[in-house]
């Protein structure tokens, strides 16, 4: 990359973003991308060591704790505990920017019943430290898989339930600017 | 492990913080190396060894810059672990000396800041902050450490009035320490609590604020510092430990608890021979764990350690214990540089220590420790530093 293509590329971040649609950050690595299209069709998928029988997360290419080369991502139970909850004020990325003019965005670390903590975006239902919550994945505007805490009762069997409380949480959608280019 | 001796450090250098710069990392570096040189008496020629800590030197690494700058080395350490960058630095070039694989180490923390280029970095930290933190909510280090906040809260029952001991006393400190970027302003426990919401219980005032800076400092022989008459600093014990406790759901507790005591017995003294403690401050609750895994207080106690301790570096406050902390007002108002955030607490225990701080010397402060914490991966901080300091004549 040339220093003027760098410079451009900066002027470019610089400015307010006029974007008509802004979405969730979508970059992602391979070991990213293939939780995401593994995660796709089913509720909730997190490799798991065909070794050890570890459960890892986030994904990586190895398992971390026996170091061989044998996840594969398996439906996961769904189970976990809230760790502790935040409500966000304040953001680097224009999607989340958009969407707090409209209120706190609330995100959450869980640990799982499998093992691994777990950062998610956070579900209705003002979960609090200490409450059994539920984790699935949906898709967000930006394609890529990402995980969402509910209260520990909520039904996710059905792919419509899931899509309600993605929907209502706005993640799905791109956040629109009026008069935007 | 063995000691140190023979072995000091010298030539402290922090220059150059401002919010936004112009400059790259490079000229970051190159300029604490000349600061170095003449602060030394040293030519360039002399300095045989080279660590760089940035995390802005974009397609270049620290063998690129001994190009840029004419520098011939036969030591060289690039050590981008945020910051424990100064700690692990003085410890790598104090071993290289000791063996005599170099004769003087000049370690250089520096970081530019471009407008928007803390969102950029931030963004790309990590593979796994790519795939699993930065999705969520894109909060940056505000994020994971609102979460660990709020569950040390949850856990210990600290408030943020106790958080506001550690940042209300940094100010105080600041407000002394002519270079910190926020030193002009005054900070009351009103303006603390009152303060925009940033992230859970996170803040502004509990957030540093990213900025462009360099550090550095020389490491050589004590025969060579007294050759060239400049004060030297001796490292009484230093260690390091990444990625400790694991096993935690959430981060209370990092390294320093396996090495705390040990550190304390190598150097032959006890916390309370200490004259002044620099702590990573990216976060109070940060501080406080520094305080507590370092056994200034017990687990959880950090609260009302704080409440109890008078933190200024003048020893004006009114707790009964005193502790000088984060005597120049520590990132929380000097600002962040990037990796040379990791030097600041180090550069500033030296000032100390050779007598050389200004409006915020410590009185007759001899001995120091400085602690070092840093690299949010994923949820928490990895690295964790630390190091006892002893002033005095050569």
């Amino acid at each position: 990359m040339t220093a003027w293509d760098k410079m451009r590329k900066r002027l470019k971040l610089n400015r307010p973003s006029l974007r008509q649609r802004a979405r969730p950050p979508g970059l992602r690595t391979a070991a990213g991308t293939r939780f995401s299209a593994a995660n796709l069709p089913s509720k909730l998928k997190l490799q798991h060591c065909s070794h050890c029988g570890h459960v890892q997360y986030p994904p990586t290419e190895l398992c971390g704790a026996c170091l061989e080369d044998g996840l594969v991502f398996r439906d996961t139970d769904t189970g976990g505990r809230l760790l502790a909850r935040s409500d966000l004020h304040h953001s680097l990325w224009e999607y989340f920017k958009r969407r707090l003019q409209e209120g706190p965005w609330s995100i959450a670390s869980v640990q799982l019943d499998v093992g691994p903590t777990v950062l998610a975006h956070l579900g209705p239902g003002n979960l609090q430290s200490g409450d059994r919550v539920q984790l699935f994945s949906h898709s967000d505007a930006s394609q890529s898989s990402v995980l969402i805490a509910v209260p520990e009762a909520t039904d996710l069997e059905s792919r419509q339930a899931r899509r309600e409380i993605v929907t209502a949480l706005g993640l799905d959608a791109a956040a629109i600017r009026p008069g935007g280019a | 492990m063995k000691s140190y001796q023979g072995v000091v450090l010298t030539t402290p250098v922090s220059l150059g913080y401002a919010r936004q710069s112009p400059h790259s990392a490079g000229w970051y570096v190159g300029s604490v190396l000349r600061e170095l040189l003449k602060g030394s008496g040293l030519d360039k020629s002399d300095v045989d060894g080279l660590t760089v800590s940035s995390f802005s030197l974009g397609a270049d690494s620290a063998v690129a810059l001994t190009q840029q700058l004419g520098l011939c080395v036969r030591w060289l350490e690039e050590a981008n672990v945020g910051g424990v960058s100064g700690v692990l630095a003085l410890r790598r070039a104090a071993r290289a000396v000791q063996c005599g694989e170099a004769e003087v180490v000049a370690c250089i923390g520096g970081d530019g800041s471009a407008h928007r280029s803390f969102e950029l970095m931030t963004a790309q930290f990590s593979n796994w902050s790519i795939d699993a933190a930065f999705p969520y909510g894109a909060a940056g280090p505000n994020g994971p450490f609102s979460l660990i906040t709020r569950h040390y809260m949850d856990t210990f029952g600290a408030r943020r009035e106790d958080f506001a001991r550690i940042c209300l006393d940094q100010r105080y400190n600041a407000n002394h320490y002519s270079p910190a970027l926020l030193g002009h302003k005054t900070l009351s426990l009103e303006d603390y609590l009152g303060a925009r919401p940033i992230a859970g219980p996170l803040h502004l005032f509990d957030c540093v604020m990213p900025c462009a800076g360099g550090e550095g400092f020389l490491v050589m022989s004590e025969d060579r510092a007294r050759q060239l008459a400049i004060p030297g600093v001796r490292i009484l014990a230093a260690d390091e430990c990444h990625n400790a406790h694991a096993e935690d759901p959430v981060q209370y507790r990092a390294g320093w608890t396996r090495y705390a005591s040990d550190l304390y017995e190598r150097a032959g003294i006890g916390t309370d021979d200490l004259d002044f403690l620099q702590t990573y401050d990216d976060y109070p609750v940060i501080s406080m764990m520094q305080m507590e895994d370092l056994g200034f207080c017990a687990k959880g106690e950090a609260a009302d350690f704080v409440q109890n301790t008078d933190m200024r570096f003048d020893h004006s406050g009114r707790g009964k214990v005193k502790l000088p902390h984060n005597t120049c007002g520590g990132q929380l108002s000097c600002g962040q540089a990037g990796a040379a955030a990791g030097f600041l607490a180090v550069t500033e225990a030296l000032r100390q220590l050779t007598g050389r701080a200004r409006r915020n010397q410590v009185p007759e402060a001899r001995l120091g420790l400085v602690s070092g914490y840093g690299m949010i991966n994923y949820d928490r901080g990895l690295c964790s530093a630390a190091t006892i300091l002893a002033g005095g004549d050569l």
